[in-house]
């Protein structure tokens, strides 16, 4: 009977290619013993493929398995098939192949801003985010530090001027030398890149600009855009990808935006002499950060000349003769903008991929539905990174790529752990933090104490300028345990990272108190606040001047 | 200028501190008299005697100057910090940390640097690799390395001053730094006639809670020659007087202490080094290297690598230490540092999701194992 159906003539499907593909790959011994009459036959073909169906929903650890099956032939052109080779999408095919498995990935042409044709491979960390927006902050600090060293002797005819062009250009030699060296990451773990638009066809099968292949496994790894809001002269507006690769500098920039996307341009461009507003919606930046946080970072910007309008929204952009913007806003109008900037939110790209169609369930705001394995309500699909909307940050798309190899190739069920994740904003000063903030923190824990510090770093002290450091450690009255750390000031970023270490190990302020300080530095602060400088018991701190501060921040 | 206001200031948020504290501040050179007695010569040298139920010696250090003919020519740290003008041609001599932080100063503001030392490189006792790191960044930075070189003699030319290296090479500078140790303060406090004991090279000998043979006599900091760091005084300092007045009696804990070199770029390091780490541990030492080009190198096209190491127990998983020689190394380091402190294992490192981009987040993303060292076996 078996030999019978493995080649048989195809009547009511045999114009589907796909699956004529995926019948001819049919093990033998999943074959029913049923009749060998044609209509039976189909009737076997159909509920085959539901039972295929439902038993990688019940059995999708056993995947592996399967195909460890000697006797078996390959039914697929692929393990995995990755669509996007980003920072998600990358590390799962790499360690995907490092642990045995066939995998392709594709992804959009190159182009320094992103659209629904053009992409690159690196994705949005290595062209569009994190690195080329780290090249930009690098730039823009010298400003400071050329401000910063008179007071330590130095002297020159004219304050250095800065060329936009010359740093665009080596911004973006840098990208082409680095979307080169993920693509031979990709060739050397053996991963197949294919250049174009992928796009789901069904469970098993990836369209990429007209051919069909067909993987075990599909992973949705295609990022998030950024997304201007649609009001009158949006055209006008750019968004952060131009913003990276502007043909000049902005004179007078209008950044419309509280989070960190706004507050690090509002940096950069502050830096590089561009006259810069910001406008947001709220009453202060940075919303879910630590209140004191979100007070300390605007008030350093604003001593570096960076304008806040708070409460204020925009409603138009107009364009003058002059070609000067016009940005009218709920409280107003501000003239004379050369660029407006929206860096109001990000959204997944699932748009033209299929998925409303193969059954892949989405959240309201595009976000593809994952389970903790990353697993989408289709069995073979699966999505991680920025599509997922979950901790938008490149070491957890990485995280979350690691744990979908291991879970799907190494046997090993891997869920990510979202505790006590580390980031950064890459403001003028910068942001660090691990953990939970104080508003959190007392809503979990009810009792904490609160260590703060406020100071003047060393170079301050000869630069004369008015850079302060906020550093913040929230401990738990019981346990004492360190449920959160912050810091705004010079080198935060590198500074907390060590820090997460210990915080996510479950340390406790004890043991940070016990670790020597390394002198002369600002990290050692963090190992030397003796007294707290509030406890807080049941929800609330002790009456005073704190416990308006608290009131004020609706804690 | 600035420099020494902010010394000022300094001065004075200290003198500050003590009396806050009810301490009370007298200006005087202090000698020992007896187990409880402090002989204090004023400024204006009238002596005044005090009796302590404990006294404490936290004399410090000083430069020492090597005995070499011309030595009078030379400077110490002291007067670098306050030289009138920047050397336009320097010698260092020394291959400790004053002596490749002072190169590195130097040579950042434009002088001439020739760096002599006596071992192959610099900065003995920390990890070989990173000491090769440290001598190729000073290389590359365009100081002159002289290893394996001593100074036979200084004279004084028209042209400045004539430096003689034991290898016969001859350099003119303006200014010639001994860096090559510091002694401990007490040859003027009168101990021997207490009987309170030094050791060879002068520092006072103290137990594990700072004391001196001396019950009523105790030192700590640099005087003592333990691990000459000021955090570390700070902590003999806070011990001592926890055993002595706060009815705890507790020792220094002088594990994973961490500390820099301020070198450009720096250095710094907690806990064992490699080649500690093979001596003392049990079993197998795993090495876990990163070197790499900063991002910021690839955009100014310095060609000045950064080096991040883990070495681990390959049986118990544990950091056994930490090192990094790269811009914002110290920095870095601070909280690395908490992690091994509290016996840290490489998972829980691993288990850290990376703050990105920095140069820190090496350290959580280590993946490859560098080298195992294997313990050679030894026949009985």
């Amino acid at each position: 009977m078996a030999t019978t159906l493995s080649a048989p003539k195809l009547t009511a499907f045999s114009s589907s290619q796909t699956l004529q593909t995926l019948c001819k790959r049919i093990p033998i011994s999943l074959y029913p013993q049923s009749p060998s009459s044609p209509f039976s036959v189909s009737t076997a073909r159909i509920s085959l493929l539901a039972r295929r169906a439902s038993l990688s929903h019940r059995h999708r650890f056993a995947a592996r398995a399967e195909s460890d099956n000697g006797a078996e032939p390959r039914r697929y052109d692929f393990d995995l098939f990755t669509i996007g080779a980003g920072s998600g999408g990358v590390r799962a095919s790499r360690f995907a192949a490092n642990l045995g498995a066939s995998v392709a990935i594709c992804e959009l042409p190159f182009a320094t801003i992103s659209s629904e044709t053009s992409g690159g491979v690196g994705g949005t960390c290595v062209l569009r985010g994190c690195v080329p927006k780290k090249l930009l902050v690098f730039a823009s600090k010298y400003s400071h530090e050329f401000e910063e060293s008179h007071g330590f002797g130095w002297k020159y005819e004219a304050e250095p001027k800065h060329d936009w062009s010359i740093l665009m250009a080596n911004k973006n030699a840098e990208l082409q030398r680095l979307t080169g060296i993920y693509k031979n990451i990709l060739k050397n773990a053996g991963v197949t890149l294919i250049e174009g638009r992928g796009k789901i066809v069904d469970p098993h099968t990836v369209d990429v600009d007209g051919k069909l292949y067909s993987a075990r496994h599909i992973l949705i790894a295609v990022g998030g855009r950024p997304f201007i809001p649609e009001i009158p002269g949006s055209e006008y507006a750019i968004d952060s990808d131009k913003a990276l690769d502007l043909p000049s500098k902005p004179e007078k920039i209008a950044i419309i935006g509280g989070g960190y996307i706004a507050l690090e341009f509002a940096g950069i461009f502050n830096g590089l002499t561009t006259d810069v507003h910001v406008f947001i919606r709220q009453k202060k930046v940075l919303r879910g950060f630590d209140e004191e946080v979100r007070d300390f970072v605007a008030e350093q910007m604003s001593l570096r000349g960076i304008e806040f309008h708070t409460e204020e929204s925009p409603q138009a952009i107009l364009k003058s003769a002059d070609g000067s913007l016009t940005l009218k806003t709920t409280k107003g109008a501000v003239e004379g903008f050369s660029h407006v900037m929206f860096a109001t939110g990000r959204k997944p790209n699932t748009k033209n991929l299929g998925l409303e169609e193969v059954g892949v369930k989405m959240t309201k705001n595009g976000a593809i539905e994952v389970d903790e394995y990353s697993h989408t309500s289709v069995p073979s699909i699966w999505a991680v990174g920025d599509v997922t909307d979950r901790v938008n940050l490149t070491p957890v798309a990485l995280m979350e790529g690691m744990a979908l190899a291991k879970t799907l190739f190494a046997n090993e069920p891997t869920k990510p752990d979202y505790r006590a994740i580390p980031s950064a904003v890459f403001s003028q000063p910068p942001i660090g933090q691990v953990g939970l903030t104080e508003e959190q923190a007392i809503k979990e824990y009810g009792d904490v104490d609160i260590y703060t510090e406020n100071f003047r770093p060393l170079k301050a002290t000869l630069s004369g300028l008015p850079d302060r450091i906020f550093m913040k450690i929230i401990a738990c009255a019981k346990t004492n345990k360190v449920l959160g750390l912050h810091m705004c000031g010079e080198d935060s970023a590198e500074i907390v990272q060590g820090f997460a270490v210990a915080v996510k190990a479950g340390l406790t302020k004890a043991d940070f108190d016990m670790t020597v300080g390394i002198h002369p530095t600002s990290a050692e602060e963090l190992v030397t606040m003796r007294t707290p400088k509030r406890k807080i018991r049941n929800g609330s701190p002790p009456e005073g001047k704190d416990s308006e501060v608290k009131a004020a921040a609706g804690v | 200028m600035l420099q020494t206001e902010e010394i000022i200031r300094l001065n004075g948020i200290y003198k500050r501190l003590l009396s806050n504290a009810g301490v009370k501040l007298y200006e005087g050179e202090g000698k020992i008299v007896g187990p409880n007695e402090v002989e204090v010569t004023q400024l204006d040298g009238t002596k005044i005697f005090y009796s302590a139920k404990h006294i404490l010696i936290a004399t410090g250090s000083r430069a020492q100057r090597p005995p070499i003919p011309g030595k009078e020519l030379a400077i110490t740290s002291d007067e670098a910090l306050s030289l009138d003008e920047l050397p336009k041609r320097a010698v260092v001599l020394g291959g400790g940390y004053i002596a490749v932080e002072f190169a590195s100063i130097w040579r950042g503001m434009g002088s001439t640097v020739d760096l002599c030392f006596r071992k192959e490189l610099p900065l003995r006792g920390f990890d070989d690799e990173m000491r090769a790191a440290v001598a190729r960044n000073l290389e590359g930075r365009g100081i002159n390395l002289h290893p394996r070189t001593n100074l036979k003699a200084l004279v004084k030319t028209e042209e400045g001053m004539k430096v003689l290296t034991d290898h016969g090479e001859e350099i003119i500078a303006d200014v010639v730094l001994f860096a090559t140790g510091r002694i401990p303060n007490t040859k003027r406090l009168n101990l021997e006639a207490v009987g309170v004991e030094l050791d060879k090279i002068g520092a006072v000998k103290v137990d594990e809670y700072s004391r001196t043979n001396v019950p009523s006599i105790w030192a700590i900091g640099d005087v003592t020659n333990r691990m000459n760091l000021t955090p570390v005084a700070l902590m003999e300092g806070t011990y001592f007087a926890k055993t002595v007045f706060g009815g705890e009696p507790c020792k220094p804990d002088y594990s994973n202490i961490p500390c820099a070199v301020f070198c450009i770029p720096p250095l710094s390091v907690v806990g064992l080094n490699e080649e500690q780490a093979i001596e003392k541990a049990k079993g197998d030492v795993l090495v876990f290297t990163s070197t790499f080009n900063p991002m910021k190198n690839t955009i100014s096209g310095r060609q000045e690598k950064t080096i991040m190491k883990l070495v681990v127990d390959a049986e118990t998983d544990k950091v056994l230490g930490a090192s990094m020689c790269g811009p914002d190394g110290p920095e870095i380091m601070q909280g690395i540092a908490v992690a091994l402190k509290c016996g840290a294992t490489k998972a829980q490192f691993d288990s850290t999701v990376g703050i990105h981009p920095s140069a820190a987040e090496e350290f959580v993303t280590m993946r490859s194992v560098t080298r195992r060292v294997s313990k050679p076996k030894t026949n009985l």
